[in-house]
């Protein structure tokens, strides 16, 4: 799907197509492996971070903080991904390559578009819970609530994209849900 | 608006200016809606991680597909004298199907649904076309609907690529021969997608262990196209 490929907007990406995600993932891996062996870290270490820039990235369009591409998917995967390598290696300061020197890595701000979400701090111990009790609700309150708050739908279109027939039921189902929720962590 | 409309709309990051003036000073002054707003800021930061961990067991899966040893077609000397034991032991027909292409895991390998790359589906679109709604159904793999509405897209204002798109709902339903036709129409009338429905054709051939039109497909596809050309040969070498 060559012509596909280079043509890839945000906006493609934004219909949260489960193909594209996996095709993106395929299409820049080998470029990403390559980029990453100057970094001489374990080949296992530099697929876990790939897979996680990935997902900063695939997050930062969805929340809608990278609203053009101002360069290839490639350059921001190798962007974010050099911003994982170098935190991995501070992280792992003993294990790194000794010819390799520390006082070039430099600060956020010079390795990624400043407008991306690196989104490394950790939960809250309400979040946790939060999401202990979100994964212990039903799929369908499970889809609308990721809909909404993930995916920053509106009501309309979370009625043009699912089964929900209008607002009303959109707007009560989810309030349903937000109950559900709230009992189970006050039960907790 | 009420309180509620409020936070939807923030969350939706679609608030106009004034909402957010509103917005901005109920959170200084009403301390219910400030409680409500952070349980929901909380509950978008649980599902976010809680998406992170299901976007990571995706990936993880696909480089488990990755690093899966691929059927082979050739084999050494070796597994040809272990298999020949086989032969002796279980007889020709055991050895034949031993051997044989799997069809089935050629076509789960190599097929892929083609992504909607024509019709633009985007938030604050207000038009409510049919196409729009057929897309919107095939995004989201409501095949049926989506065959319905492509069908009730009026002739004249008809797209070439709606019968590329009705092929592919076809066969998100596991529909082949409907697809099939349409797909053979595309060829024969030469218009958009007649590399991609040529690939297509070929895959449907190959469920079919029709390795003869599989690769009369695959060697149109590979002489006069570049649309999976590499593939398109890597297949045929596999159907020898």
């Amino acid at each position: 799907m060559q012509r596909v490929q280079e043509n890839i907007t945000i906006t493609d990406l934004k219909k949260g197509s489960d193909l594209l995600f996996r095709k993106i993932y395929e299409d820049n891996r080998g470029k990403f492996l390559n980029f990453a062996k100057k970094y001489h870290l374990p080949h296992e270490d530099i697929i876990d971070i790939y897979q996680d820039a990935y997902i900063v990235f695939y997050n930062n369009v969805m929340e809608g903080k990278i609203v053009e591409f101002t360069s290839s998917i490639s350059t921001y995967l190798f962007s974010i991904g050099k911003y994982l390598i170098f935190d991995k290696m501070k992280k792992n300061n003993k294990t790194i390559n000794p010819d390799f020197d520390l006082s070039l890595i430099r600060e956020k701000e010079e390795l990624v578009d400043p407008n991306i979400d690196m989104d490394q701090d950790s939960l809250t111990t309400e979040q946790i819970l939060l999401k202990r009790h979100f994964a212990t609700l039903g799929k369908k309150c499970q889809d609308l609530l990721t809909l909404f708050y993930y995916r920053g739908y509106s009501i309309k279109d979370i009625i043009d994209t699912t089964d929900y027939a209008s607002e009303n039921v959109v707007k009560s189902a989810k309030s349903r849900c937000m109950k559900t929720l709230k009992e189970r962590i006050n039960s907790n | 608006m009420n309180k509620q409309d409020l936070l939807y709309h923030y969350f939706s990051n679609s608030l106009t200016p004034e909402q957010e003036t509103v917005f901005q000073n109920l959170l200084k002054t009403d301390t219910e809606f400030k409680a409500q707003f952070e349980f929901e800021n909380h509950l978008k930061k649980a599902i976010k991680s809680h998406e992170n961990d299901r976007l990571k067991t995706t990936l993880q899966d696909v480089e488990r597909e990755i690093n899966m040893p691929k059927h082979h077609t050739l084999f050494n000397y070796k597994s040809f004298a272990v298999a020949a034991s086989i032969a002796l032991l279980v007889g020709w027909f055991g050895y034949n199907t031993f051997y044989s292409i799997n069809y089935n895991s050629l076509y789960d390998s190599s097929f892929s649904e083609y992504p909607n790359t024509v019709y633009t589906i985007t938030r604050s679109d207000d038009e409510n076309s049919i196409e729009r709604e057929a897309f919107v159904a095939y995004e989201t793999k409501n095949y049926q609907i989506a065959i319905e509405k492509f069908d009730a897209v009026p002739e004249n204002i008809q797209k070439n690529y709606v019968s590329f798109y009705k092929a592919q709902a076809y066969l998100g339903m596991e529909n082949k021969e409907e697809a099939k036709v349409l797909f053979e129409q595309i060829v024969n009338e030469n218009k958009s997608f007649v590399a991609e429905s040529t690939w297509y054709l070929a895959l449907i051939a190959i469920k079919k262990e029709d390795k003869e039109m599989a690769k009369i497909y695959l060697e149109s596809l590979v002489n006069n196209y570049t649309y999976n050309k590499d593939r398109a040969q890597k297949l045929l070498e596999e159907l020898k």
